[in-house]
């Protein structure tokens, strides 16, 4: 219990203007992963109705792609993949709500992690680059949490 | 601890084994147009899987510069399939949508199309 209140309570910045800056970055990139990346992946109510995804499924292609990363990914490729369209879409909810931001940022940042050097980094610097984006973002809000504009916030005042 | 960690990661992986998306088998049969084209070398068919954006998947003669044709079966997930035909090459529809052709609910598609006409 210690340990999920010291992981939920984010760090402030001395004024409230610097965290609402801060927080533009991790809404706008969690609303895109939620919305556009992870739900076109994973099924959320949201995703596109052509991708015939069921509630909480991952699409059927993924857990292939995935699998000729190699390694433990081709011995484990559905729980990769699953894990993976799980981070995008539901820790992009939570990366833009700012709910247990350090749990969704650390998923995040472990996928972004596995599509830079797995998946993008052969097809040149270029195709890195959204991976990347949101890599940053994540490491950051990692170490701060959601600032004073979160769902966290709320919570780690009440206790 | 270890026990916990081992039921924890059986749990997970039981539970994401049975989260993918169901796939069905399809077939689907382009036939293509090409009477309007002068000059015809070689026809092809780009698109998402099965096919490919970045290369031609040769169609068949059906008669030699008129009707081609190309059969496909794959699984897949989607209700649809986006292609745009080639002819020596170079795409039909440059710089507009993609054709979108939904898989009918039998095991087998037949769609037939004009070159370059929607």
């Amino acid at each position: 219990m210690k340990l999920l209140k010291q992981i939920t309570k984010p760090i402030n910045m001395p004024f409230w203007w610097q965290d609402l800056i801060i927080s533009i970055p991790r809404i706008v990139c969690g609303y895109l992963l939620a919305t556009s990346f992870g739900a076109d992946k994973f099924g959320l109510p949201w995703s596109p109705v052509d991708k015939n995804l069921g509630l909480f499924e991952v699409a059927f292609w993924f857990p292939n792609d995935v699998a000729e990363y190699g390694g433990i990914f081709a011995m484990f490729p559905v729980f990769f993949a699953w894990m993976g369209a799980f981070a995008e879409a539901v820790g992009g909810i939570l990366l833009a709500v700012g709910f247990q931001t350090r749990i969704a940022s650390f998923l995040i940042v472990c996928t972004m992690l596995v599509a830079i050097f797995m998946q993008q980094i052969n097809n040149g610097m270029w195709n890195c680059l959204p991976a990347m984006g949101f890599l940053w973002v994540a490491l950051f809000s990692m170490i701060t949490g959601s600032g004073r504009f979160g769902i966290d916030y709320l919570i780690s005042k009440k206790y | 601890m270890k026990k916990i960690i081992i039921i924890f990661v059986g749990l997970l992986s039981l539970m994401t084994t049975s989260c993918v998306q169901k796939t069905f088998k399809k077939t689907i049969v382009f036939m293509v147009d090409v009477s309007a084209v002068k000059n015809i070398k070689k026809v092809g068919i780009r698109g998402n899987k099965p096919f490919d954006w970045n290369y031609d998947n040769k169609m068949k003669v059906v008669k030699k510069d008129s009707l081609y044709t190309i059969t496909k079966t794959f699984e897949t997930g989607y209700k649809f399939v986006e292609v745009k035909f080639t002819v020596n090459g170079e795409f039909e529809f440059k710089e507009q949508d993609n054709r979108k052709v939904y898989f009918s609910e039998k095991d087998t598609t037949v769609v037939k199309f004009v070159f370059n006409k929607r």
